[in-house]
């Protein structure tokens, strides 16, 4: 039906600038990304790490500024809904991200280093289950925005730079997250080591730190075991790791099901 | 217009799913896996930078099985390695010319997490001959305009129809990656399977450039190899090379790009100025010793 350019205009009316304020004085604590107007009435997809603020806010195209309630946040996934109060808004539409190919061409809009409605192009690199990669050029900025095909259907969003390939979720992966919420997550942010995998922080509150662990502690697991366990639907999990003189086993039990509850 | 964007991405996506057939992902450094192309039944070629070992190297196959591959040989000059491995089911794919500047080119690469791997970009300069840093002679230089990942190197460059190009490489140039155009491809992965390495033609001679009267220009001989091919033949320390083969030679590079021509084994007609009175002398091509 279109060329790059009505591709891209239309995905820019449905693109959205995500900006934080994450509690600072100074303006330039104020932490901004793309984001996705995915229904009319004001449902908005972006990234869990540029919606990770109290206080967000929404511009649209044609510069009209909403406050915005962060609805679920998935970290796991790096995937966030948000709601803000209009109507009428140009929604995005989601392609099948399952019958991509590498080598088709793709298109990015987004807020790259505050340039807004930043049109960048590329084909495909490789596509999976879990991620898409792109051989498109992307910038920080970038994140929460559309990834599209040549029929301007969104069919991921874009969330990260690895070795300068692009890389998005597969809009397959959104879907589910909006209709079924988030997954659990521990509320850590981890790093694979030697014995198993090293927690490098604990966020407050979360299922993790109720259960005691701290940021130094070594969980002796995988990372796909821990994966596969915690998308198991099991209330609870009990994960062994190592503290301080790391000779000895130590064992928590993660209540799973408090979080949800609490972000509901 | 769009219609056209749509069937340029389906070709573009059927290059890859043909080229991908015949590409495979090859373990054989830590960390990054590199890739490889078929090129002959039951041998896969990849880019020697990225072979760092001789033992313990897998590829895995488009249909995702991993297996076992030995090190045939490797041509440094060319960045190009061959491994071999027992399944002979993988027919090569179809190889073209050095394409024009500007033609749409792909690199089709593959890893063993996320499968077939495609970066697209176009073909950004190609001349004749050119000769690499490592010391090795491709038929084309062949430049490419596009991101080479760390895993796309050994990968096939191919056009839009699937049709290959070359290898891709990032260490044979600083400010772009090349293709190692087929036709090098053919002519030493035929050498190493047949020899189990490229040899390369030696004469034996330590040579400097020099300026001779009337604006002709000839190598001085600084050093001759004992026992070498040019000893054998009488060369002395000091005669003046002017011709090699018939053809005027006025640095390295022309001894070079002359020698490439002779087999080894076989006589090059040397022209040298001995106490300044030509003469003309039968060199028997030597072999250059390997680096080790």
């Amino acid at each position: 039906m279109w060329g790059f350019g009505e591709i891209g205009e239309r995905l820019r009316r449905s693109t959205v600038r995500v900006s934080v304020d994450e509690g600072g004085r100074r303006a330039d604590q104020r932490s901004s990304g793309s984001g996705i107007v995915w229904t009319s009435d004001g449902l908005i997809l972006t990234n869990a790490h540029v919606a990770r603020g109290p206080k967000t806010e929404i511009e649209i195209w044609d510069g009209r500024r909403f406050p915005a309630r962060v609805v679920t946040r998935d970290p796991r996934r790096d995937l966030a809904s948000l709601r803000i109060s209009a109507i009428g808004l140009e929604a995005v539409t989601p392609g099948d991200s399952a019958a991509l190919h590498p080598g088709e061409l793709v298109i990015a809009v987004g807020n790259p280093l505050g340039f807004a409605g930043a049109l960048s192009t590329g084909i495909v690199h490789s596509s999976s289950q879990r991620w898409i990669q792109a051989d498109v050029q992307l910038a920080p900025g970038n994140s929460g925005g559309p990834l599209a095909n040549v029929h301007g259907q969104v069919i991921g969003i874009n969330t990260a730079i690895v070795n300068g390939l692009g890389v998005a979720v597969p809009s397959k992966v959104a879907v589910d997250f909006l209709e079924r919420g988030a997954r659990p997550s521990l509320g850590v942010q981890l790093r694979p080591v030697h014995l198993g995998l090293l927690l490098l922080s604990v966020e407050p509150a979360s299922p993790a730190a109720n259960a005691n662990l701290r940021a130094g502690d070594v969980l002796l697991t995988r990372f796909e075991t821990l994966n596969e366990a915690l998308d198991s639907g099991r209330p609870t999990l009990r994960v062994h790791f190592l503290r301080d003189d790391r000779t000895r086993v130590r064992e928590a039990v993660v209540c799973l099901a408090a979080e949800a509850e609490a972000a509901a | 217009m769009a219609n056209e964007l749509a069937a340029l991405s389906n070709e573009i996506a059927a290059a890859v799913e043909l080229a991908g057939r015949n590409v495979v992902a090859v373990h054989a450094r830590p960390r990054f896996s590199s890739s490889g192309v078929f090129w002959r039944p039951g041998a896969i070629v990849t880019a020697e930078h990225t072979v760092r070992r001789e033992e313990e190297i897998t590829v895995t196959l488009p249909d995702g099985a991993t297996v076992p591959a030995t090190l045939a040989g490797t041509d440094p000059g060319t960045d190009l390695a061959v491994l071999k491995i027992d399944i002979t089911t993988h027919a090569p794919g179809r190889s073209t010319t050095a394409p024009a500047p500007g033609t749409l080119a792909l690199t089709i690469g593959r890893s063993e997490d996320s499968g077939v791997n495609a970066t697209l970009g176009i073909i950004s300069a190609r001349s004749g001959e050119w000769r690499t840093w490592r010391g090795g002679r491709l038929d084309h230089y062949i430049r490419l305009d596009l991101t080479l990942y760390p895993g796309s190197d050994g990968g096939a460059v191919v056009n839009t129809n699937g049709e290959t190009i070359g290898i891709a490489t990032s260490a044979l140039s600083r400010i772009a990656g090349l293709a190692i155009p087929s036709l090098t491809v053919d002519r030493v992965v035929d050498e190493i399977l047949a020899r189990g390495r490229v040899t390369r033609g030696y004469l034996g001679v330590g040579l400097q450039p020099v300026e001779l009267p009337d604006h002709l220009k000839g190598l001085i001989v600084l050093s001759v190899e004992p026992a070498g091919p040019a000893a054998s033949a009488g060369i002395l320390i000091g005669d003046i090379l002017v011709k090699l083969g018939g053809k005027p030679v006025q640095d390295t590079d022309d001894i070079q790009l002359v020698l490439e021509r002779h087999v080894v084994g076989g006589k090059v007609e040397v022209e040298v100025l001995c106490g300044g009175k030509p003469r003309r002398i039968d060199v028997v091509v030597g072999e250059r010793p390997r680096r080790s």
